[in-house]
């Protein structure tokens, strides 16, 4: 901005670029157009309120401090068009586990140890670089659970994509093919997460044309920590040296997160290269054992790591967070290259980086650790009682703000246009299949159902030899996916950590509400599958432009809805993310929340997987038989219209605790969620991981019509395989809530009878069609 | 000497990522394993951070990506070593103390030319190669290895000859190669010198091709040892199968609660005990 | 200064599934009458040394030390 010929800019005459701002009298058009040309995104009403600062501390404001501004009050950084609906129905859920609510959420895990969770977004990048924007997204959800103290134990990535046979020349301009940008993206993760050694074991794949212009990329890390190591993301006291370790800093990543807060257009590829980080993961992982061994030896006050906004938002912040200040030396921060102004090191968003608060005294300590690891660690500058974040640039004044003002975003109540809403009865039945058979093959063979092998396996899922329920498991060679992945995170204890995610954007988008309750819904079913009671859920919330009011209410009804199941489950969400403007061209993506859940397994010696075990054992359905099937795979298959089916909490609750009880007893010998494509689909994925058939009758599921049946994917429901000398067990555990006796493992069939035969199809039938999907896609 | 004296180093530098599990591996059987950066040994860190390996009995490089893997897997953390470590690392062999590589360790101890040691404990160049998987893509997946050794090999004396054990692979690098001129000779010489240890194998334990062998790998080979039998390199990791609840079918096929890859740890531990 | 191109080729008859792949995705895309893609690594070094002797001497040892293994690959140095 300052080598611009403006005529708000005056530069100084000190040897670099830094120029102060004579913005009074400055109209309307010409604010805006200020904000465009500095890439701030800042609004007018927002300079206005910047403007009124400065007069009343009599000077102009620097092309540094606006730039600060513009990091600290963006949406991706302050929350603003979120943060209400976040407060009434997300933040006020608590329970005794929960230790902090830091840039990761912090948990009790037992007795002496900790976890820490977050998801968050990295849409934009990851559109116009998907290699690198993606590899430096799970660089950034890393050093979030780092800077809690925590060792990073377990990756997820639930991504989203345009079809993958999406007609090349029908693509839009300047808009990636979903084909490439999946294999990008899983590309980046695979290199940079197989090369930190933290191991990927969740996640999920989901494609629609929504998505064309818009992908998300959304990535979690979960970390496990001793209690007494914990960090805090703030500044220890007067005093403290703030040390950025890691990597260098350069003009990489410069306005990310306002990049992050603007819609997609064609030319944003061309424009916003800059704004795309490089990650380097091998400056990451000595970082984080550097970091780790100076938390674990008690030299570190706290620690904050740099992502959106770069030194801007985390000097502010780790000191504002003790009521306390800080006074930085920019030209200490060593750089790629030279040449930088001081507000380009200032909002840099270098990939790598960790800022420590160190107590004076044990700073040498530290800088030994980060020696021996070749991790570079410089003082750049201290802690002071005053509120006010002060930078020098070679002995000049550069940036002096009052940290209640810098940190103190706008919060805005925007307007907000219900919708209607899908409601009972309404319904508009497809017309019945005349083979079922062809039917299940199709949704077996759909890619948002289809075997996810192809990703899975570029991803490093054992590193760290503790992945006890693994992403695939069953018979060697014919694996099929699980529901959750299970951890043993303490090494001398067999208690298990289970992370699971779940989304459902055709549910969400017909009826934000009831989908919202039901991806915690489904996130509890998944955890309950191995034999894990849900503890906590950390969410990324991705939606279009909230300055669009139908939006906006989309993301509040979505809030509402994880908020009720979430809070009548007594589920904390001690961290998230929220990403707007995923547009492209003013068409929004679907409402897209996404949550990641973990759970708690007594003893992980106790789980259990979803391929069927053995021939002779039955084959139960606990919970509702059938329910309403807006949003799902089979209507949106078949043309089919209806209301989105809610979550009875009351039963979820029990249905869990019937489950997890009777896995920890040994009586289940495989289960699996009944979800994308219903029980059919469910089955079908429980026989391939087995290779072994099964038989049922639907019969006992009531006289709706067998497709409604067969396809349903309400909440709050599982197939269980349980050996006949354990049933009584099981329906006693159970006693008062649905199951239903559906059939017997047995033949080598998948073999499904409503009174007549319905579908009897070779399990490597349905093997093959649903293993092939990805493959023939990607190649 | 018993096995709990037993002291293993367990190197790193940055990237290598398996060594907490390695460490586990040594540390529960009950010996001394001890996690040591490289500039720890080659005095380029501070003092009192200082090791010998001469003071340890066993040394293992751990699975990862050494420096990113950039210029070839395994290739600088081996320039790194025989630049800094041969005028010690050459005695420790020569002493027959055991040293092993598993995934980028085994890429490491070839790229050191220390396997399959044609030319001595440490060869002027690189006798052989691992090669990018055929497939072309990074494979985590489970494998089976059959012990083909028939005595020489110091790693797998607790396994049966001809036995299977399972033993996960996680690599884009694992093509086992040798010069095409002298493929077939070197090969021969391989197994006369019984320094073939492990072949991939399907669950019946026959050779299968892909997927079971993940890479291609020349003859189906997955771990081969020095002619002395003390050096040995493997893909897949046994570490990771110390346990059987680690186990990709454990929830299907429980034999008890010992892991496949703990004979591989075991028998480490035993020789050096029997021998030092 | 000096800068020499170090080009690290695999040898003849070595499997390229790099290559190999990065076909396949080209064709996916729709680029047709591709005859065939070889993977080539191209190291540039610049030295402050001016005497092109010299720096060659030092690029072969480079070779030699790290950046070719000769079981796989061959190299090929130019001096600029």
């Amino acid at each position: 901005m300052s080598k611009k010929d403006h005529r708000f800019v005056y530069p100084r005459q000190v040897g670099f670029p830094v120029a102060d701002l004579k913005l009074q009298g400055a109209s309307d058009e010409e604010l805006a157009l200020l904000s465009k040309e500095s890439g701030t995104g800042l609004s007018v009403d927002e300079l206005k309120r910047i403007i009124e600062y400065f007069e009343k501390k009599g000077r102009d404001p620097t092309d540094m401090e606006l730039q600060a501004l513009g990091q600290a009050w963006s949406e991706h950084c302050c929350y603003k068009s979120s943060k209400v609906f976040l407060k009434e129905f997300v933040f006020g859920i608590d329970t005794p586990d929960v230790i902090d609510r830091g840039d990761a959420g912090v948990m009790s895990f037992d007795g002496e140890h900790a976890y820490a969770l977050r998801v968050e977004s990295h849409n934009h990048p990851s559109a116009v670089e998907p290699y690198g924007g993606a590899a430096t997204g799970i660089g950034g959800i890393v050093r979030d659970v780092l800077c809690m103290g925590a060792q990073p134990v377990a990756l997820v990535d639930p991504l989203f994509f345009g079809p993958l046979d999406f007609p090349q020349e029908k693509m839009p301009q300047g808009v990636k093919h979903p084909n490439y940008l999946m294999r990008g993206v899983v590309g980046g993760i695979s290199d940079y997460g197989n090369r930190i050694g933290i191991p990927t074991i969740s996640g999920g794949v989901w494609f629609d044309s929504d998505y064309l212009g818009n992908c998300l990329v959304n990535v979690g890390c979960v970390g496990i920590a001793r209690k007494e190591h914990l960090l805090r993301n703030r500044v220890g006291g007067v005093g403290d040296v703030l040390v950025l370790a890691g990597g260098y800093t350069g003009r990489d990543g410069i306005h990310g997160v306002t990049f992050a807060s603007a819609v997609l257009t064609e030319t944003s590829e061309s424009e916003s290269r800059g704004a795309v980080q490089l990650g380097d993961p091998i400056t990451k992982e000595p970082l984080i054992h550097a970091c780790l061994e100076a938390a674990a030896r008690g030299l570190v006050r706290g620690m904050k790591d740099l992502g959106g906004g770069g030194l801007s938002c985390v000097v502010g912040e780790i000191a504002f967070a003790a009521g306390l200040g800080a006074l930085v030396h920019l030209e200490r921060v060593p750089l790629k290259e030279e040449g930088l102004a001081p507000w380009e090191i200032w909002v840099s968003e270098s990939q790598e980086r960790m800022m420590l608060a160190v107590d004076k005294n044990r700073l040498r300590e530290v800088l030994d650790i980060f020696q021996l690891y070749d991790v570079p660690a410089t003082p750049i500058g201290e802690v002071v009682a005053e509120p006010v974040v002060k930078v020098l640039y070679k002995n000049i004044n550069v940036l002096e703000m009052d940290l209640d003002f810098l940190t103190g975003g706008p919060l805005y109540c925007r307007p907000l246009a219900e919708r209607a809403v899908p409601t009972p009865g309404g319904e508009t039945l497809p017309k019945e299949p005349e083979d079922y058979e062809k039917a299940l093959m199709q949704m077996l063979a759909h890619p948002n159902v289809a075997s996810r092998e192809w990703v899975i396996r570029l991803y490093d899922h054992e590193v760290r030899g503790s992945t006890v329920v693994k992403p695939l498991h069953g018979v060697p060679g014919h694996s099929s996916h699980g529901d959750a992945a299970v951890l043993r995170p303490v090494h001398d204890s067999w208690r298990g950590l289970a992370i699971a995610t779940a989304s459902d954007p055709w549910r969400t988008s017909l009826d934000p509400f009831n989908g919202g309750c039901g991806i915690i819904d489904e996130a509890c079913r998944n955890l309950a599958a191995v034999g894990a009671r849900p503890h906590s859920l950390t969410d990324c919330l991705n939606f279009g432009n909230p300055e669009n009011p139908e939006v906006l209410w989309t993301f509040k009804e979505s809030v509402r809805g994880i908020g009720k199941v979430a809070g009548d489950l007594r589920m904390p969400i001690p961290s998230g993310n929220v990403s707007f403007y995923n547009e492209y061209h003013d068409r929004a993506i679907h409402p897209t929340p996404v949550v990641l859940g973990c759970g708690i397994v007594s003893d992980a010696r106790k789980c259990v997987t979803s391929d069927l075990k053995r021939s002779g054992d039955s084959l139960y359905l606990l919970g509702p038989a059938h329910s309403h099937m807006g949003g799902s795979l089979y209507y949106r298959l078949h043309n089919g219209e209806g209301a989105v089916p809610g979550v009875d909490t009351a039963l979820l609750a029990s249905c869990i605790e019937a489950l997890v009880r009777s896995i920890e007893a040994g009586h289940v010998e495989a289960c699996h969620d009944v979800s994308d494509g219903g029980l059919a689909v469910a089955l079908a994925e429980m026989c391939i991981g087995g290779q072994i058939g099964a038989e049922i009758d639907i019969t006992a599921l009531g006289d709706a019509r067998t497709d409604l049946k067969l396809f349903c994917e309400g909440n709050t429901r599982w197939l269980v395989e349980v050996r006949q000398d354990r049933e009584e067990h099981l329906r006693q555990l159970c006693a008062g809530l649905p199951l239903h006796r559906i059939g017997t493992v047995r033949g080598s069939a998948v073999d499904i009878k409503d009174g007549d035969d319905i579908i009897t199809a070779k399990v490597s039938e349905a093997e093959d069609a649903w293993k092939g999907t990805l493959w023939r896609l990607l190649g | 000497m018993r096995p709990r004296d037993v002291r293993v180093c367990v190197l790193r530098i940055e990237g290598t990522n398996c060594e907490q599990e390695a460490y586990q591996a040594f540390a529960d059987l009950g010996a001394q394993p001890e996690i040591v950066h490289l500039k720890q040994l080659t005095g380029a860190a501070p003092e009192r951070m200082r090791r010998n390996l001469e003071d340890y009995h066993a040394l293992m490089f751990p699975g990862g990506f050494s420096a990113g893997d950039y210029v070839r897997a395994g290739a600088v953390l081996a320039a790194r070593v025989k630049s800094a470590l041969s005028k010690n690392l050459v005695p420790f062999i020569e002493s027959g103390k055991p040293v092993l590589g598993v995934c980028n360790g085994f890429q490491a101890l070839v790229e050191l030319g220390m396997l399959p040691g044609f030319g001595g404990p440490m060869a002027a160049a690189p006798e052989a190669a691992l090669g990018t998987n055929d497939s072309g893509r990074f494979e985590c997946r489970p494998t089976f290895l059959k012990n083909e050794n028939k005595g020489k090999c110091a790693f797998t004396a607790t396994i049966p000859h001809g036995g299977v054990i399972m033993c996960p692979s996680a690599h884009a690098e694992g093509k086992f190669i040798l010069p095409i001129e002298q493929e077939r000779e070197l090969l021969k010489r391989l197994e006369d010198s019984d320094q073939i240890v492990f072949r991939y194998v399907n669950p019946e334990g026959k050779r299968a091709g892909h997927p079971w062998n993940p890479n291609g790998s020349l003859d189906d080979i997955a771990g081969i040892c020095s002619a002395q039998g003390n050096v040995m390199g493997m893909m897949p990791h046994p570490e990771r199968v110390f346990t059987r609840y680690t186990h990709p079918d454990w929830t299907r096929n429980f034999v008890g609660p010992r892991g496949d890859g703990m004979a591989i740890f075991e028998s480490i531990l035993e020789y050096v005990a029997h021998r030092f | 200064m000096v800068v020499a191109e170090v080009r690290i080729e695999l040898k003849k008859g070595v499997a390229d599934p790099e290559g190999a792949n990065t076909r396949k995705a080209l064709e996916l895309l729709g680029f047709k009458g591709i005859e065939g893609v070889s993977t080539v690594r191209l190291f540039e070094i610049k030295f402050a040394e001016r005497d092109t002797t010299k720096v060659k001497a030092q690029v072969e040892e480079m070779c030699k030390r790290l950046l070719a293994n000769p079981v796989i690959q061959s190299y090929r140095i130019d001096i600029r």
